[in-house]
């Protein structure tokens, strides 16, 4: 095999890069030794390519970690033995990260250490779009946001030098639209740094107990008053001074990240460049004070252009009161701007306009009401999870009792919508079986509690929340969809799978035996393979009534992954027919069980099975009651 | 190129400094390596490029779509409403789902397939027909083609080869400002070698169809 575009030393060649690649170029070009996380969209990518980097480059030592608290722990450790280290995630991560996050920020970075945030302004894959910006004023250290992906690999690379002059940590936020969009790169060079990587030993720094911390927190607020005064000199900072009057008034805009670069375009579209001031941020926390001062005292109105929340704006705010400039500058943002979702193309032209006073008709053809019913993501076909869940609904329909399904983060929340029904919470990794410990609390026999979740869930932080269970006696059933993968973010190994990042073998965690160590007995610990339909309604029966903690692994691989196996093997997918002299057009099969290749003719009716996407998982021979559909056998 | 971008007070005429193309369709129809086929073509006649693409959980048989913008001077990858000069859509009902992006001078290419979404008859509606869907965009639309690329891939050697016809047509009609032979080399850097005469065979049935799409525009 060649090597990747984006692993080549060939500094000034332009490629296309995603945003994440340059992001991961940007941490090879820097010398990095550790990269450690947890897969989530739109972060993903980034050790993804790592990964793919590291045949060439194996001083690379990176890892999928179990969560993003253990892979900031593990970057972190990379820093304390002077090594330059990286942790990845997406916006929520962390959350999950922050508890080592806020104390490791008073002590600093030794070897560079930059913790990339990915947030997903519009929730596109999340559960909520909350600003990470907030993190660095929390945590006071420094946040970077890059606008395109050229400059999301050199200001990642620079992050990682800034990290070390400053012994801070750096947060390196991104929104969806850079990660997940591409861009010309020039590529740079690769440094190598040359030094001796240890611990050292340095307790009062390390041990972060009451008296040490109290030192600590002095020297982390010296470090970002510091690194405040040197905002003005950052390099990817600029301001653009314009003395320009437009009808009068003399304007100006700040902005960073992707907005900065929507704002840019949609300033020369109305020919406005050069006759604004624009103070662009590529370090959005803390501040460039005098820059800013300088623009306030420079122009008569401000626009913040920034998505989410207005931690900008405030900052204007706040310096323009200790500036004496309140009444000397108008300053706005969210009185033109959303704080929802993301901005889409057309609200810059149209807000843009609106504040210079520039009359604006929308181009676009007249926003008619279309009749078109969604076209929502699913379940593939094949998928077992959805063997898993109809079984559910089978057993709910037969003991007549409506549980509480409390699922969790993965493919599997598709569950939600028609025909399953059959996920009723979902608010963050793991908390199935947290919440469903609390329901326990609550509800009687007649509402069966289960919490189902995905192995790679389970083992983020579904663990704790099982011990939990056994330990308070909080009578639920587990069911850990096992599909062997975490395929919502590109099929990512496990610790269930014992594949390593690097597609080495590592050591695999059987999940049944963890449960069992967690004090699950054998005796409410079920194994059974997930597209066995009628097997799984039995054993999932028992499981239902039986009384304690329990524990049901339904396990299959998942059919995406499935059908590359069989490819790679040459193993024939098994064919799946309807015999239409038995199909008696019930619309079980379609309605209920609902896979994909699944339609109805209604002129026939009769059940089709669309060859092109049937997976052959041969569920649907066992949901059909009148043994309509068969599997062919050449 | 010289757009209109305001009628308002001062007129403001600007020079066109980048070109935008949206492509939609379903997950699965190769929207995004499409994309990333056109973008690569643009970096080699020179262009600055951008793209913003939907990954993720959308993906799962959900609707795709990527902006693609290039030019001399461009940073910003999202597309306004009204500012589309291509939408290529690679199924008839993604094509009238983004019909508002589409402007003036917007020209629409849609593969006339329908690929009706699972799950739509339980949740009690009904899907419209490939007719009624042609009649809504011939109603909101003037530019507008459509072409059974699905056939032509097909008529090549593989439905896969349908992302291929796709970038042939758009390139035979002569609307996308790229060279041939950059868009070519950049769909060989994406295709194994044993797909390679399958794709070229496509890449040539699309020429073909999006010429003869020319003539009808002319």
């Amino acid at each position: 095999m060649s090597m990747p575009y984006f692993a080549e030393e060939i500094p000034g060649k332009r490629v296309i890069m995603l945003g994440n690649e340059a992001i991961a170029r940007g941490i090879l070009e820097a010398g990095v030794v550790i990269g450690a996380g947890y897969p989530g969209t739109p972060s993903s990518e980034i050790l993804d390519t790592l990964a793919k980097m590291k045949p060439y480059y194996p001083h690379l030592n990176i890892e999928w970690s179990i969560n993003e608290k253990v892979g900031f722990e593990v970057a972190y450790g990379g820093s304390m033995s002077n090594a330059r280290s990286v942790a990845l995630m997406k916006h929520v991560g962390l959350n999950v990260a922050s508890d080592a996050f806020m104390t490791a920020c008073y002590a600093g970075a030794r070897g560079g250490m930059v913790v990339v945030s990915a947030d997903d302004p519009n929730c596109f894959s999340s559960q909520n779009e909350q600003d990470n910006r907030y993190f660095g004023l929390h945590a006071l250290i420094p946040v970077f946001e890059p606008s395109t992906a050229q400059e999301a690999k050199d200001l990642i690379k620079y992050a990682f030098e800034f990290s070390e002059e400053h012994h801070t940590i750096v947060l390196f936020r991104t929104t969806t639209r850079l990660n997940h969009g591409r861009g010309d790169v020039m590529l740079g060079e690769i440094q190598n740094i040359d030094r001796p990587y240890g611990f050292d030993w340095d307790r009062a720094r390390w041990v972060c107990l009451p008296s040490h911390s109290r030192v600590l927190r002095t020297k982390l607020l010296e470090r970002f008053e510091k690194i405040s005064n040197l905002a003005d000199e950052f390099p990817f900072n600029s301001l653009k001074l314009s003395s320009e009057k437009i009808n009068g008034i003399r304007y100006g805009f700040i902005a960073a990240g992707i907005p900065y670069a929507q704002l840019i375009d949609t300033l020369i579209d109305f020919g406005l460049e050069n006759k604004v001031s624009i103070l662009k941020l590529g370090m959005v926390i803390p501040p460039p004070k005098k820059l800013i001062r300088k623009l306030l005292s420079s122009v008569d109105k401000i626009l913040v252009v920034e998505e989410l929340e207005p931690i900008i704006e405030n900052i204007l705010k706040q310096l323009a009161y200790e500036n004496k400039l309140v009444n000397e500058v108008e300053i706005h943002g969210k009185d033109y701007f959303p704080q929802q979702g993301e901005f889409s193309g057309e609200i810059y032209l149209e807000k843009v306009a609106n504040f210079i006073g520039i009359k604006f008709e929308k181009n676009s053809i007249p926003d008619i009401k279309i009749s078109l019913p969604p076209r929502l993501p699913v379940l593939c076909p094949g998928c077992s999870h959805r063997s898993t869940f109809y079984a559910i609904t089978l057993l709910e329909k037969e003991l007549k009792l409506k549980f509480i399904n409390s699922s969790d983060i993965g493919c599997y929340t598709l569950a939600v919508y028609k025909p399953l029904e059959c996920v009723d919470t979902e608010i963050c990794m793991g908390g199935s079986i947290g919440l469903a410990n609390g329901f326990a609390k609550i509800h009687s026999t007649e509402n069966p509690i289960l919490a189902i979740l995905g192995d790679s869930t389970f083992f983020h932080s579904g663990v704790p929340a099982l011990i939990n269970a056994v330990y308070n006696q909080n009578n639920i059933l587990v069911v850990i969809l096992d599909n062997r993968s975490t395929s919502m973010t590109g099929f990512q190994d496990n610790p269930g799978t014992g594949i390593k990042i690097t597609k080495e073998p590592g050591t695999r965690v059987v999940i049944e035996e963890l449960v069992r160590g967690c004090g699950v007995p054998s005796e409410n610990i079920w194994v059974e393979d997930s597209n066995n339909l009628n097997k799984m309604v039995e054993k999932l029966r028992e499981a239902v009534k039986s009384q304690g903690v329990r524990v049901f692994i339904s396990r299959h691989l998942c059919s995406l992954l499935e059908e590359r196996e069989f490819r790679l093997k040459q193993i024939q997918i098994p064919v799946v027919k309807v015999d239409p002299s038995k199909c008696k057009g019930c619309l079980i099969c379609v309605n209920q069980f609902g896979c994909p290749a699944l339609s109805f003719d209604s002129e026939e009716k009769k059940t089709n099975i669309d060859q092109e996407i049937c997976r052959g998982c041969k569920v649907c021979i066992s949901v059909c009651q009148y043994d309509a559909i068969y599997e062919e056998i050449n | 190129m010289v757009i209109q971008i305001n009628k308002g007070l001062e007129n403001w005429i600007i020079e066109k400094k980048r070109f935008s193309v949206l492509n939609v369709g379903v997950g699965g129809q190769g929207i995004i390596r499409t994309t990333q086929i056109l973008a690569w073509a643009a970096l080699m006649d020179g262009y600055q490029v951008r793209t913003a693409e939907t990954h993720g959980m959308a993906q799962r048989g959900g609707s795709v779509s990527a902006y693609l913008r290039f030019g001399p001077e461009v940073a910003s990858p999202l597309i306004p409403k009204g500012y589309v000069d291509i939408i290529l859509a690679f199924e008839i009902s993604e094509a009238l789902r983004v019909f508002n992006f589409s402007g003036p001078n917007t020209y629409f290419f849609v593969n006339n397939k329908i690929i009706i979404p699972p799950m739509v008859n339980q949740m009690g509606f009904k899907y419209p027909s490939n007719e009624n869907l042609c009649q809504q965009l011939k109603n909101l639309l003037n530019n507008i083609y459509f072409f059974d690329a699905d056939k032509l891939a097909l008529k090549a050697g593989t439905s896969k080869a349908l992302n291929v016809v796709m970038l042939g047509i758009l390139l035979g009609s002569d609307k996308l400002p790229i060279k041939e032979d950059s868009l070519q080399h950049s769909i060989l850097r994406f295709i194994p070698k044993k797909s390679q005469e399958v794709n070229r065979i496509a890449f040539q049935l699309g020429i073909e169809k999006g010429k003869s799409i020319r003539r009808e525009l002319l």
